[in-house]
């Protein structure tokens, strides 16, 4: 792996008896793309605050680009939070400069930086445009590009995705895959797994403020059963007895048709032995699909065990 | 240092490039001017007050109008030294050194009597109008008053003052206008017997304005003048005497004693410098601070509601935040009294309001301590008041929610309001000892006792404790403004004593 750009070691943090983070460790390489991911209320913001140095840990350590505290190196991070706002009655342009002038950008770079980038994103026409005259989605373009503006090493972005419509989500995922491919690390939290899947090189999935897991998405598959999906108008009764074969349950067919099973396979457990086990039984098979379990299957189990164990404390 | 600039002077944008400052700011100097020519042009426009007098008695009419050619002639003298305060190059000559009977003195009937008699207004513009500073204009004689018309022949002939009430009241009601078309201002009836006895008859002032007493106090000073001198021939005194009497006055200056022998006498510029800058720049103090607390307490409330707040902490400190947007908001309060300065140092220059007062006003402000004074106390107070206003921003999501703060606040800043009254009358009494050893309130009664020589011993302890509480109150209020800002939901009450307390992790 390449050097860490960022390290959480045992973090916790509490407020009074609520422990929003438990024990939190996790790294960063320099130059991945790294999900944040979690069911609301997971304690995502909380860290990502932490690791920001905006409010600090009731105990652990957090190195930040090689320095102990982002204090130190805060103009290096850029960052979106999931919940945003500008200036109403600043101008476009003005936005962007003034947060790149905070993060150490000088003031005539700033400016020019600013109208370069609302160029490129085909937003030049609103420069000089208050924000409050723009539409939601050009002011959260606004505010993305303030958060780049002074090219940050490491970019923290909170549902970057959120309130975007999917015109701009693909000009997003193409400058998010830019900024990778400029050496920049990313970390990312959203709830739209189809994102994280398609961009992650690994994710952290968080679930009351624990980590329930840590790595690529293979990795995840591992402990995840193989599934098969068949089509047939025959009985699959004798795919139940087969070896390897753990569950058979009917699923809602789309498009309407013969009926659609999910078979789920022990791990390790070779899907052909199933295929030979229809033919076998002389069963007429319209589809045969073996599909690994995705991420958002991933996501809502770790999830929804999570939630299950804070029910049953 | 740099971040806390930057947010300061975004701040300092905001407000002061803002539409409705730039307009205040333009419109405060020109709405002063014509504040000042719209009163001398109410003043120079203002109609003349026509009266008639039914006198049964025949002697209290031609009373009636001497006492008022006497208060005419005063009020000529009155305008002619106004107009040499104003007028007069004072490099060349002080308007008071003028050679009489020319020269800005005494408005009192003899006075009055020479200058007429000297050719009036039109010689003194002969002797003056080589020491007229650079464009000074004319003298103008301010117009008359008052003018007696003839009574309408319906009132003259009627039989008793009722009567003659019945036959003038159309005339008061502009139901008919008079011989000369002017409307019929008041009406002075005096019955037969009046003046004979003490309990006679009283005389009867007949008018529809009721806002304008001018005449009235006119004609009762007349006919009281007139009373006393039928009850001093009573006693032996000739009327001219009683006249000679009420020109005299007693020479009476003001000193202090504080200052040598040559430059003890009280100057108008002492008194404005000593009374009126401090009351005045003491309740500049109270309204600025108020104002600006709230632009930092609306501002505040925007940021957290427009959830800007958490962008410009991963930017900056929570510390440079507030720094900048104290030190921001801060220098919108300074612009609001300098844009008050330059405004009252145009008047003075151009001399058009007041002329004299308000060049003797800017110029005792300018030579005295007050500024620096004003300057050190609005900072303490500012800090005193802000920090307070900056941490109800952060524990508010809306204005609603500071409403509920607000009220205790407000109570605190406006509390000493009754009691400046009384440090104003005596600066260095109980009262205002007690105010200013009150932190809070430190600022306002050291700024009003500013001019009066309070003991320097109290001054610096006063000073020392507020600046002790000041510290503490900015660590206290900044606590809560670091931990509430970024909180969703407002804090409760209880949540706050949580807050406030030493830092935690």
């Amino acid at each position: 792996m390449t050097a860490a750009v960022l390290t959480l070691n045992s973090v916790v943090k509490r407020y009074g008896a609520f422990e929003a983070v438990r024990d939190l460790s996790f790294s960063v390489a320099k130059g991945e793309i790294f999900g944040f991911l979690g069911p609301n209320g997971a304690g995502k913001t909380t860290t990502l605050r932490m690791i920001l140095d905006i409010i600090p840990p009731t105990s652990g350590r957090i190195e930040v680009l090689g320095s102990p505290t982002a204090g130190a190196v805060r103009r290096r991070i850029g960052y979106l939070p999931e919940e945003r706002g500008v200036y109403r009655k600043m101008k476009a342009a003005e936005t962007i400069a003034y947060f790149a002038q905070l993060r150490g950008v000088d003031g005539r770079s700033a400016r020019k930086r600013a109208d370069a980038l609302l160029e490129r994103f085909g937003l030049a026409a609103f420069a000089r445009s208050k924000n409050e005259a723009l539409s939601k989605g050009m002011a959260q373009k606004v505010q993305l590009l303030a958060t780049i503006a002074h090219q940050p090493d490491l970019l923290i972005l909170d549902e970057p995705f959120s309130g975007l419509d999917p015109i701009n989500q693909q000009t997003l995922e193409e400058l998010i895959l830019e900024l990778k491919a400029e050496g920049r690390t990313i970390i990312f939290s959203t709830h739209v797994m189809q994102h994280a899947e398609r961009l992650c090189d690994r994710f952290l999935i968080l679930a009351g403020g624990q980590k329930r897991f840590e790595g690529k998405l293979e990795d995840a598959r591992t402990g995840f059963p193989t599934r098969l999906v068949i089509r047939t108008a025959d009985p699959v009764d004798p795919l139940v007895s087969a070896q390897g074969v753990l569950a058979v349950r009917r699923t809602p067919e789309h498009p309407p048709g013969d009926p659609t099973y999910e078979i789920m396979l022990a791990p390790n457990a070779d899907p052909q032995r199933v295929l030979r086990a229809a033919f076998d039984a002389g069963m007429r098979l319209s589809r045969f699909e073996q599909s690994m379990a995705s991420l958002h299957d991933i996501f809502v189990a770790m999830a929804g065990e999570s939630a299950r164990e804070d029910k049953a404390a | 240092m740099r971040s806390s600039f930057l947010i300061a002077w975004r701040e300092y944008r905001q407000y002061v490039f803002s539409r409705g400052f730039l307009i205040f700011m333009v419109m405060f100097p020109v709405g002063v001017l014509v504040g000042g020519a719209a009163v001398s042009f109410v003043e120079r426009a203002r109609p003349v007050r026509e009266f008639v007098v039914f006198d049964q008695t025949g002697m209290y009419a031609p009373i009636i109008d001497e006492s008022l050619a006497d208060r005419r002639a005063l009020e000529l003298l009155g305008a002619w030294n106004a107009y040499l305060e104003g007028a007069i190059d004072r490099t060349q000559v002080d308007p008071a050194n003028i050679a009489e009977p020319f020269g800005a003195g005494e408005v009192t009937l003899a006075r009055s009597a020479a200058f007429e008699a000297a050719g009036g207004a039109a010689a003194g513009m002969e002797i003056v109008r080589p020491l007229l500073r650079r464009g000074a204009p004319d003298f103008t004689a301010p117009r008359a008053s008052f003018r007696r018309l003839e009574l309408p022949t319906e009132a003259a002939e009627a039989p008793s003052t009722a009567a003659a009430a019945d036959a003038l009241r159309p005339y008061l009601l502009g139901e008919i206008r008079l011989p000369g078309g002017g409307e019929l201002f008041a009406a002075i009836l005096i019955p037969a017997d009046f003046g004979v006895s003490a309990d006679g008859p009283p005389a009867e002032y007949w008018s529809r304005n009721l806002t304008d007493p001018a005449l009235e106090v006119a004609v009762s000073r007349a006919l009281d003048s007139a009373m006393r001198r039928t009850a001093a021939a009573d006693y032996g005194i000739a009327p001219e005497t009683l006249d000679a009497l009420a020109d005299v006055s007693a020479p009476l200056e003001a000193f202090r004693p504080d200052r040598g022998a040559a430059d003890a006498k009280l100057s108008t510029q002492d008194r404005i410098r000593t009374a009126v800058l401090p009351a005045v720049m003491t309740y500049m103090l109270l309204v600025i601070i108020f104002a600006v607390g709230n632009l930092l307490l609306t501002n505040t409330i925007e940021e957290r509601s427009n959830k800007i707040i958490e962008v410009l902490l991963s930017s900056v400190t929570a510390d440079q935040l507030m720094f900048g947007k104290l030190l921001g908001i801060a220098a919108v309060g300074l612009t609001m009294p300098t844009v008050f300065l330059v405004g009252a140092g145009l008047v003075a220059l151009g001399g058009s309001l007041g002329g004299g007062v308000a060049q003797e006003a800017v110029i005792a402000l300018l030579t005295s301590h007050l500024i620096p004074v004003y300057l050190f106390y609005f900072f303490a107070a500012y800090v005193i008041f802000a920090m307070i206003f900056l941490a109800i921003g952060a524990v508010s999501n809306s204005l609603q929610d500071a409403q509920s703060y607000m009220g205790p606040v407000m109570l605190l800043v406006f509390a000493p309001l009754p009691f400046m009254v009384m440090v104003f009358q005596n600066p260095n009494g109980l009262v205002a000892s007690i105010l200013t050893w009150i932190p809070i309130y430190t600022p306002y009664a050291v700024m009003m006792r500013a001019a009066a020589n309070p003991p320097l011993w109290e001054i610096l302890g006063a000073t020392c404790l507020m600046l002790a509480f000041a510290i503490f109150l900015a660590r206290i209020m900044g606590r809560i403004f670091k931990r509430a800002i970024l909180s969703s939901s407002p804090p409760r009450a209880k949540e706050i004593w949580r807050l406030m307390r030493a830092e935690e992790a």
